[in-house]
């Protein structure tokens, strides 16, 4: 695997004196025969965004849903703040959670579900009354305060369970799919809120999602999870560039792969032979034996076009276009190496479309630079 | 979607008919001055005076009301735990069984259950000496034994549509079990609860075959009234009885209706 | 992560429920269930065993099934002979038939009747729906037994159909209707159509246009659609609204009494007979075993259809 470069931010999760605010130690839940989470362990540091990523049935809700209490694991322990909460009810963990559905009650006004967690914990009726008032406010629903759920829109019933979670002053909030029910314009806008509202309260937030794009955007780090298990975690930028293994490049974004052999080791770059024919050139850090069979993977808007491309040019592919998809900012162009795979090359569209150079049937000649791409042995 | 044939909504006008005429016919015949019921002899309602000066015919109506309204309490209590079990607990030893004997009730003759339960009855008094004769309580226990059936379809149904993760929501709140249960669950089911409620009440004021079988001496339900007098032949009294009894219970829909309605508009 | 699959698993928790979690299982199972096996499973034990009693005058009427014979001697007497007159006596074997035939007919015609309406209700304006369904479940309301004697009015010899029959000068000699099996048909059906509609329209409610216009447009013509799509899909409601008319059809008493007079062959009035007026319970008790065997098997099929729902709809 490529080391990453060094960071500019103080990273609680690169310090090691640092303490975990939310541990997660070997646990595991099974149904039946069957492992949803699977063995997992995770520390997520105070003030995080932190996302679980991957697709259903991925075990990421399962994970979420032991956090908050409403599934006891098979195995493992969880401690939040440093106390072990793995057998406490939902009912007395600090924790609370935005669920997927919402689930707002619908018997009861806007204000009275904000207000039912409070009421729970007792607390005098003018406190209660202020708190509520004073979240209402911040997520700009209070002029919604005598409606029922049903009366609201699907934005504002989002904006509700959030203020309904968040007036407990959770140590934790916990988010299933906080934008999934919510259409793409306003779930952009309401992302970049989300942030904002976190990073305000100072609260950590953990979320599960299955939109990368909504993981990219929001998070801190990002744990990827694939069959009960997480098979990476890091920041956003980690996740995409880094990638550690096949699994995670081909789930976030687009990636060509193309395999090969070590053949060389050269300081910290290794020289690979395979599939498209002619040697690459990687920066890799990580120990290869030679013989060693690996993947490149090259983002597509990490590959240009080249003017020369040379019998002995290294990280070189050719082919003809096949196709292109024109998005508007960028187009994709599908080439067909020959007697090789299909390789993807974004280019942004800097001039009106008509005047690019590239067409259907044209052949073209690609490279990347030796640390544009990570080399995955698995 | 497209329209209907024609034949449907004909055969769905008659259907109606076959329904509600003879019901109709029934009211209109309770006005009837004439003894002979289907002759129509001028306009009177000297019936219900006669019906509400019918000593056993109320005695025997104030006797159902009360076991009805005993009989739907306990009914709506058992069937609302019967559902609880199926809907929340899940898998437990012993589930099969379970649903099949809350199911039996629905579908069983009457006159098997009347039969059996009375023969319950007669060994437990001769075995433990309880119940003492028959009476009250041997009919409200057997009018229990299939409303709860109904009830727990009823509230069955109406559980199995609710979104689990209201309660998910209100316990990570801070609700411990039981008040997630009062102040989420229950509010949320208690449009089934009531109509559970009126139709154990119902079932159990309808009921003929079953209080014959386990009533005792002094305890004649409206039913059994009801059917020695229909068994004698037509009876002016039984229209107007009728009469009252849809009256009543159109009444009761009505204001269940506008009651809903005006539930879902506040 | 990778390193550590290799290591075993961390032992798994007990998994014991709480105590809150124990008392809700037992009070939610425990108390039906109790109930149920008391007042519902505890009875069909008793008949059984009474229906191997011998009838006898006194309170009970009929011989314990076992006695002390002294020196720790037990001598227990079982009587079949209620049993053998149950399968051997052709009054009995005839009424089991027709009872058979009779809710058999009935189940038909409800489904004849109750499908169209059902379909109708279920494809009517949505606006619609509601109050037409309300139509349909508020008879069930009214008195079941003052509904059956409104047809005593309608159907007998002087009653209002043969008056306005032969006012109108169709028929010149009344018909015989009441008192006839033709009467118990139509009862049963008036009486049991809402049970048919009722679980027709749930299914059909539930069922997607969108496979019709499917059907349409891959070439069905409407006609098959139904008979394709439509009709294999409403299966299961069409099981279940038979088996909630058949089942109680079969041992139906106040309508064959009432409506079919004292000639009727019905198990339902022939157990009522035995019992109350002839004041055999040994042999009322067979004849409840024996038409209970019979409809264990209509009821075993329900249960299964209902499972298999049940588990479509998760």
């Amino acid at each position: 695997m490529v080391g990453p470069p060094e960071r500019r931010l103080l990273e609680p999760w690169q310090d090691p004196k640092a303490q975990p605010y939310l541990r997660i130690e070997r646990v595991t839940k099974k149904y039946g025969d069957v492992y949803a989470v699977d063995d997992v362990s995770l520390a997520i540091f105070q003030g995080e965004f932190f996302s679980l990523l991957g697709s259903s049935g991925c075990g990421k809700t399962t994970l979420l849903r032991m956090l908050a209490g409403l599934e006891q694991p098979s195995a493992g322990r969880i401690y939040i703040d440093g106390a072990d909460v793995t057998d406490i009810p939902p009912y007395r963990r600090p924790v609370n959670m935005m669920f997927q559905s919402y689930a707002l009650f619908p018997h009861m006004s806007v204000e009275r579900n904000v207000e039912f967690g409070l009421r729970q914990e007792r607390l005098p009726r003018a406190e209660r009354s202020e708190r509520v008032a004073e979240m209402l406010d911040l997520l700009k629903i209070a002029e919604l305060r005598k409606r029922r759920p049903h009366q609201i829109s699907g934005g504002q019933r989002q904006r509700v369970a959030l203020a309904r979670a968040l007036v407990k002053h959770p140590k934790l909030l916990l988010l299933d799919e906080p934008l999934g029910a919510l259409d793409k314009k306003l779930r952009e806008n309401t992302q970049f809120e989300l942030v904002n509202l976190q990073e305000r309260l100072g609260i950590t937030f953990v979320t599960v999602t299955h939109d990368q794009e909504e993981a990219m955007t929001m998070s801190t780090r990002i744990a990827v999870m694939d069959a009960g298990q997480i098979v990476q975690v890091d920041t956003p930028t980690g996740i995409y560039e880094y990638p550690n293994s096949r699994l995670v490049a081909e789930f976030i974004g687009s990636i060509n792969l193309f395999d090969g052999k070590v053949v060389d080791r050269v300081g910290d770059e290794v020289l690979i032979e395979g599939a498209i024919g002619r040697p690459m050139r990687m920066r890799c850090l990580q120990p290869l034996a030679l013989g060693t069979p690996v993947a490149v993977g090259v983002r597509p808007e990490k590959l240009r076009p080249c003017e020369r491309y040379t019998d002995d040019g290294v990280n070189q592919v050719r082919g003809t276009v096949e196709d292109i998809a024109y998005l508007g900012d960028v187009s994709i162009y599908h080439v067909r190496i020959a007697d090789g795979p299909m390789v993807e090359m974004t280019l942004a569209n800097i001039q009106p479309r008509t005047e690019q150079a590239l067409t259907w049937g044209q052949e073209v000649a690609m490279e990347w630079s030796p640390t544009s791409g990570v080399v995955l042995t698995d | 979607m497209k329209r209907n044939p024609w034949t449907l909504y004909t055969v769905l006008a008659f259907g109606y008919a076959f329904l509600y005429v003879p019901v109709l016919l029934l009211i209109i015949y309770s006005f009837n001055e004439s003894r002979l019921v289907t002759v129509w002899g001028g306009f009177s309602t000297k019936w219900y005076g006669e019906l509400l000066q019918n000593r056993q015919l109320l005695d025997a109506a104030w006797l159902s009301v009360r076991i009805a309204a005993v009989n739907a309490t306990f009914a709506v209590l058992l069937g609302t735990l019967a559902a609880n079990a199926l809907v929340r607990h899940g898998r437990f030893r012993g589930r099969t069984g379970f649903s099949l004997l809350l199911t039996a009730p629905l579908v069983m003759p009457d006159v098997i259950i009347g039969l059996s339960l009375l023969l319950l009855f007669v060994t437990l008094q001769q075995v433990i000496g309880w119940p003492d004769g028959r009476g009250f309580t041997t009919i409200t226990i057997a009018h229990i034994t299939f409303s709860m059936a109904y009830v727990a379809v009823v509230v069955n149904t109406r559980l199995g549509q609710m979104d689990r993760s209201l309660e998910e929501a209100a316990m990570d709140l801070g609700a411990r079990p039981l008040t997630v249960y009062l102040q989420i669950t229950l509010p949320l089911i208690a449009p089934a609860l009531v109509s559970g409620w009126l139709l154990a009440f119902t079932l159990s004021l309808d009921d003929l075959v079953i209080a014959s079988f386990v009533s005792g001496p002094g305890s004649t339900t409206l039913p059994m009234v009801v059917y020695s007098s229909v068994r004698m032949g037509v009876s002016p009294q039984i229209n107007a009885l009728a009469t009252l009894i849809v009256l009543f219970v159109t009444l009761a829909v009505i204001i269940a209706g506008l009651a809903m309605r005006g539930r879902r508009e506040g | 992560m990778a390193s550590s699959r290799i290591q075993q698993r961390p032992p798994e928790a007990s998994g014991r429920p709480s105590r809150a979690a124990r008392l809700s299982h037992w009070l939610n199972v425990g108390v039906p269930y109790f109930w149920l096996l008391v007042f519902f499973l505890l009875p069909f034990v008793i008949v059984l065993q009474i229906s191997l009693a011998e009838p006898m005058l006194g309170q009970p009427p009929y011989t314990a099934l076992w006695e002390w014979a002294g020196d720790a001697m037990v001598q227990v007497r079982l009587n079949l002979a209620n049993y053998l007159l149950v399968l051997e006596d052709d009054l009995y074997l005839a009424a089991f038939l027709n009872s058979l035939w009779i809710a058999l007919v009935c189940t038909l015609l409800c489904l004849l009747i109750g499908y169209p309406m059902a379909y109708a209700i279920a494809t009517a304006p949505e606006r619609w729906r509601m109050p037409l369904l309300m139509l349909i479940v508020l008879p069930f309301w009214t008195s079941f037994l003052i509904r059956v004697y409104a047809w005593i009015g309608i159907l007998k010899p002087n009653g209002l159909l043969n008056n306005y029959l032969m006012a109108l000068g169709l028929i010149d000699e009344p018909l015989v209707i009441l008192h006839t099996q033709l009467a118990i048909y139509i009862g049963i059906v008036y009486s049991y159509l809402p049970f048919m509609i009722l679980p027709l329209y749930a299914n059909l409610a539930r069922m997607d246009h969108t496979l019709l216009e499917a059907a349409a447009d891959l070439g069905c013509r409407p006609a098959q659609a139904f008979l394709r799509v439509t009709l294999p899909l409403s299966m299961p409601g069409i099981i279940a609204g038979s088996m909630l008319v058949f089942i109680p059809a079969v041992g139906e008493f106040v309508i064959p009494d009432l409506l079919g007079g004292p000639q009727s062959l019905m198990v339902g009035r022939m157990l009522w007979t035995e019992f109350f007026n002839n004041k055999d319970w040994p042999l009322a008790s067979a004849l409840a075993i024996v038409l209970l065997l019979l409809l264990v098997i209509p009821f075993v099929a329900m249960q299964r259809w209902q499972q298999r729902i049940e588990g479509q709809r998760t």
